[in-house]
């Protein structure tokens, strides 16, 4: 190696970094900030020559340890722009322990960057292990009591998935001889490879917060940092978790029917049950975290439809994802910054005095909800085509993913309805009559990601697909259906243009405004009409009254569902420790009584 | 050299003695001479070992005699790495307690039990014989009882009379299969005896003193069904000889003296490994499952002792090389974070003023070296990348799949899923959090402590380089090579004798 090696540099200098901003007080605030900005703008210079140059690798001896395709380059540029509009607009949402959130961001997109160019399977289990106690770290940062549960479960959940992932691992590595991923096209065939293929889908679906490992996701959104949120759960740890299962089941293993149908039933299950159980939820932040599940249940259909089409709508929804999931947190982090709260009881009539939110909001909304021209849109619709598409490989169920899909799209519009009404329309309460928009850092981000989520719906297919999508895949797509964005827009916008005429011509020139007669009482005491309580009422639609019950009592969580057995089994032992010292003694002699049976009856 | 191992601790522990009345600094001094002296001593011998020309084992002759006939002492791969591993903590402890061991009175007496302590654990390493093996086994059991007690309230004396009692009925039946071995191969000589064996071929005699030493070294190593003295003697005992324990002295007293006598001395059958591994799956869960449900540090992580041990036993029981590579591997990184995580309760116990993890929070803001050593330490018994109890269990996870047994693999990948839960469930609360007036924040932790701590975090940061072929050949290959070899031993130790 006499030239320096991008990829290595990549992965090592962020690290580096990162673990140096840790010991810095707070009295040099300003080092880690610029710091990480510096990185974090090399990283992303270094990414998009990487994403140009590419394949490129790593080797050292004969075996090649690093390596970046189409698929790692290109998820690797979109990680380090995340992880840019992140630290700028944690500038001034971070008020405390500088050195430690930067140093923890910084060595997270080393390891996330590490996962991504691992050419061997040893190196990617390292970094993604990393990643785990990483988003503990960030979560528990604001050392309240709801930030560590919820930075504990998280821990527990993926990091027990990660010894999960060990024991896959370690199949792959006994059935091949070799960890070196390139090296490794295993047939399924036999309970091993099955045990191999589902050890590690189980890891990426719990990093990516796919149902039933999703139940870190709500939690930490809820009580974790908007920005911290914005950068792991909606986009860094979705991109890896969905990067593995598109890695896995293209690559590493040859997906047949069986493993196709486990994917897509687990996609359609999480994306209705995630925005049913959405619909309903009270805080703002928590309400996103149901939709970021939700919205992987679209990437793991995609990809468990097998065909090109399906597949590339999986991995652009997961980039289309990233971007208006990030935008809606770091709103909701400017929102919840600046109105002190995010119960959506109080909030209200914010758009009238966060102007720029509120748009940036708004747009990311209808790109969540799959409303074209905007990037969710083009997205969804390639999934409903490779499910379509699917029905010719003898898939007869295909109506009912493409109704679930659908309909979960219907239900995502319809709760960011509410969650609009609720945050900025209607009529503020008397507490945020001084809520101003947010500083210039933290708009910028959001600004971008909103105009992001326009471009990539307008130019799908000029900008977003044949440069980013398409040769990661290394598919070829075919479309049963047309959809011309340009041209789509360009018809809307005149249709909106119509509308505005029709409504200048036609809306009544005079008006008269008189005040309203309520007996004499001061109208501002008026109720005022939330918009949380919206769906209220289907609580009380029987099948659903279940699933809330249920989802309340934890009955979906495997976090909670493994608590039982284990405190049973637990107190069980506790009670047989009773302190009394000849039990302990009966229990050794019965221990050496049942080897001497075990040796000479046997 | 071979047999400075013993005497200069067993020296050091009269001197020790000899000037209580001196000052306290004098005392120190000559207790962490001694465990480095025997460290460097230990060091230099495992670079014997590798070095070229080896005969694999280094024999000293006591009094000049010939085995069978004399006393030997036997230093090979295992031994020379074990005495690294033991004295290395030593050490540490040692440190620790110049500034810990201040809040109790008469500090020389704790050195000279220390000293005995690891004067006896040294003597196990070394013995060439395996009456010597008892006789240190008994001085460091004994040496162990008394500092359990150390503190002589209520609660450590209760603890030290059931680590007392249950550790002689376990010595008791060691010495019983002893006597079955003497009487059957009428030598006691370990390399002789393994010959011996050998010719005369299987027996009842030789089943019976199996089941006397698993029932009776498990206990030592708190393999469970025998483990229950371990929660009360590492939980009662002052933070140092916790670690001390914890660390190395179950898995000298205990998985040393198993794999010693069944390997090399019995030769592994699948038999024994079975009722190996069958104590290993049964101490994985129970030690995790108990660990789960307490409040107090110190008996969370003397639970958790108890499951480690499990794995080290399962690399055993699995007996392949990668496996025996991986137990060991293991091993030492046990030694090195628990004995860490030990010495860190120690610190947060003095911070704190309590043991109840309920009680603490915020370790962090008041005693960051604390709180950050004692993280290491949890991530890495927790099998976090990169530190390095994940590589040793990610080598036992393999090494069991390679071998064709997944569902012991499936036992270590569960078990460690319930490792991480209890770590992150009750003990890292305990260094975040905000401090409520109800957690009281107390004294800040001194250098004597921060220093040895200090120095096992980084060693646990970097344990992952003994993968490395240059320090791995230096450092595990040796041991590895003692193990694998089995009843050959008897071949190396001859060999050696020329």
């Amino acid at each position: 190696m006499n030239n320096i090696d991008p990829l290595l540099m990549l992965i090592v200098v962020p690290i580096a970094a990162g673990f140096l901003c840790l010991g810095i007080t707070d009295r040099l605030r300003a080092v880690p900030k610029v710091v990480a900005f510096a990185i974090t703008l090399a990283s992303f210079a270094a990414s998009l020559f990487v994403f140009m140059h590419k394949p490129s690798l790593s080797q050292y001896g004969s075996s090649v340890i690093l390596l970046a395709d189409n698929l790692s380059a290109f998820i690797a540029l979109a990680v380090t722009f995340f992880a840019l509009l992140i630290t700028v607009y944690s500038f001034s949402y971070i008020d405390k322990s500088f050195g430690r959130y930067f140093g923890y961001l910084l060595m997270t997109l080393g390891s996330s960057i590490g996962v991504l160019f691992a050419n061997d399977l040893v190196i990617m289990l390292v970094f993604w292990g990393m990643l785990a106690a990483l988003l503990y770290l960030m979560v528990a940062m604001d050392g309240t009591p709801k930030a560590a549960a919820a930075a504990k479960k998280a821990i527990i959940i993926i990091g027990g998935t990660d010894a999960i992932m060990i024991f896959g691992i370690g199949i792959i590595w006994a059935l091949t001889g070799t960890f070196a991923m390139d090296k490794v096209h295993l047939q399924l065939a036999g309970a091993f490879s099955y045990a191999a293929y589902f050890s590690l889908v189980i890891a990426s679906f719990a990093k990516a917060g796919a149902m039933p490992f999703h139940s870190w996701l709500p939690d930490v959104a809820e009580d974790g940092p908007a920005s911290v949120t914005a950068y792991l759960p909606a986009s860094v740890d979705k991109l890896l978790g969905i990067y593995l299962l598109a890695r896995i089941s293209l690559d590493l293993f040859v997906a047949n029917h069986i493993t196709n149908a486990v994917l897509i039933i687990v996609g359609a299950v999480t994306i209705v049950l995630a925005v049913v159980i959405a619909l309903i939820q009270h805080d703002l932040k928590r309400l996103l975290g149901y939709h970021a599940v939700s919205q992987v249940g679209y990437m793991v259909l995609g990809i468990g439809t097998g065909n090109p089409t399906g597949i590339a709508g999986g991995l652009f929804h997961m980039l289309n994802h990233a971007i208006y999931k990030s935008c809606l947190f770091l709103s909701a982090g400017s929102v919840e910054k600046k109105a002190l709260t995010q119960d959506l009881d109080n909030l209200g009539g914010l758009a009238k005095y966060m102007p720029i939110t509120f748009i940036s909001f708004l747009v990311a909304s209808l790109s969540i909800s799959g409303i074209p021209p905007f990037n969710g849109f083009v997205s969804k619709w390639m999934i409903y085509q490779g499910i379509i598409e699917s029905s010719a490989s003898k898939d007869y169920l295909w109506v009912v993913w493409l109704v679930a899909a659908m309909f979960g799209s219907a239900l995502t519009i319809a709760s960011f309805m509410k969650l609009l009404h609720a945050v900025f329309l209607g009529r503020p309460s008397e507490n945020l009559k001084n809520v101003r928009e947010a500083s210039f850092s933290m708009i910028l981000p959001i600004c971008v990601l909103a105009a992001a989520c326009f471009i990539f719906g307008i130019l799908a297919f000029k900008i977003a697909l044949p440069l980013f999508i398409m040769p990661a895949t290394a598919l070829s797509p075919s479309y049963l259906g047309t959809w011309n964005p340009t041209l789509a827009t360009s018809i809307m916008a005149v249709g909106v243009l119509i509308g505005l005429l029709v409504y200048a011509v036609m809306a009544p020139k005079r008006l008269r405004t008189v005040e309203s007669f309520i007996g004499g009482e001061d109208a501002r005491a008026l109720p005022r009409i939330s918009g949380a309580d919206f769906y209220n009422t289907i609580k009380e639609i029987p099948l659903l009254k279940g699933i809330y019950a249920r989802e309340e009592k934890g009955a979906m969580d495997v976090y909670n569902l493994g608590r039982k057995p284990v405190y049973a089994l637990a107190d069980f032992l506790k009670f047989l420790h009773n302190g009394v010292l000849p039990t302990y003694l009966v229990w050794c002699l019965l221990g050496m009584v049942g080897m001497f049976l075990f040796l000479f009856l046997r | 050299m071979e047999i400075s191992f013993i005497a200069i601790p067993l020296a050091s522990a009269f001197v020790v003695a000899m000037i209580a009345n001196l000052d306290e600094r004098i005392q120190d001094c000559i207790a962490c001479l001694a465990a480095l002296a025997t460290l460097t001593l230990s060091l230099f011998a495992i670079t014997v070992l590798s070095g070229a020309g080896s005969s694999g084992a280094i024999v000293y002759k006591v009094g000049g005699w010939v085995p069978p006939f004399g006393v030997s002492i036997v230093i090979d791969g295992l031994a020379a790495f074990m005495l690294v591993t033991v004295n290395l903590i030593a050490l540490a402890a040692l440190f620790y307690s110049t500034g810990y061991m201040k809040k109790y009175t008469d500090k020389w007496k704790f050195y000279a039990l220390f000293l005995l302590l690891l004067a006896g654990i040294n003597g196990v390493l070394v013995s060439g014989d395996v009456f010597n093996l008892y006789i240190f086994m008994e001085i460091a059991a004994i040496a162990a009882y008394a500092l359990v007690a150390f503190g002589t309230t209520a609660e450590e004396l209760e603890a030290s009379f059931k680590y007392a009692v249950m550790g002689t009925v376990a010595s008791c039946f060691i010495f019983l299969g002893i006597a079955f071995l003497y009487g059957y191969s009428s030598t006691l000589n370990m390399a002789d005896m393994a010959s011996v064996l050998a010719s005369k071929g299987p027996s009842g005699a030789l089943l019976l003193a199996s089941v006397l030493f698993l029932m009776g070294f498990g206990l030592k190593a708190a393999l469970a069904p025998f483990h229950a003295w371990l929660a009360y003697a590492h939980s009662s005992a002052p933070a140092p000889v916790s670690a001390m324990l914890s660390g190395v002295v179950i898995k000298v007293l205990g998985m040393y003296a198993i794999a010693r006598i069944f390997f090399n001395v019995f030769g592994i059958t699948p038999v024994i490994s079975f009722m190996i591994l069958t104590l290993a799956v049964l101490s994985m869960i129970v030690g995790s499952m108990l660990a789960f449900v307490q409040s107090d540090i110190k008996r969370m992580l003397a639970y958790s002792t108890v499951s480690q041990i499990g794995y080290v036993a399962l690399g055993l029981g699995v007996g392949t090389p990668l496996a025996i590579f991986g137990a060991l591997f293991h091993l030492f990184n046990h030694s090195l974070f628990k004995s860490l995580l030990f010495l860190n309760s120690g610190s947060i116990e003095r911070v704190a003023g309590t043991r109840d993890m309920g009680k603490i929070a915020g370790i962090l803001d008041k005693a960051p070296l604390t709180a950050y050593t004692g993280l290491v330490g949890a991530l890495s018994i927790c099998g976090v990348p990169p530190l390095g109890g994940f590589w040793s269990k990610f080598i036992i996870i393999l090494a069991c799949i390679q071998a064709g047994r997944p569902i012991l693999a499936l036992t270590a990948v569960v078990v460690s899923i319930l490792t991480l839960a209890y770590y992150f469930k009750s003990y890292t609360p305990v260094l975040f959090g905000n401090v409520t007036t109800s957690k009281q924040i107390k004294a800040k932790s001194l250098f004597t402590m921060n220093a040895p701590m200090v120095a096992l975090t980084v060693l646990v940061a970097l344990a992952a380089f003994i993968l490395i072929p240059v320090v791995g050949n230096v450092f595990m290959d040796g041991a590895v090579a003692s193990l694998v070899r089995g009843i050959s031993y008897t071949d190396v130790v001859f060999e050696a004798l020329k």
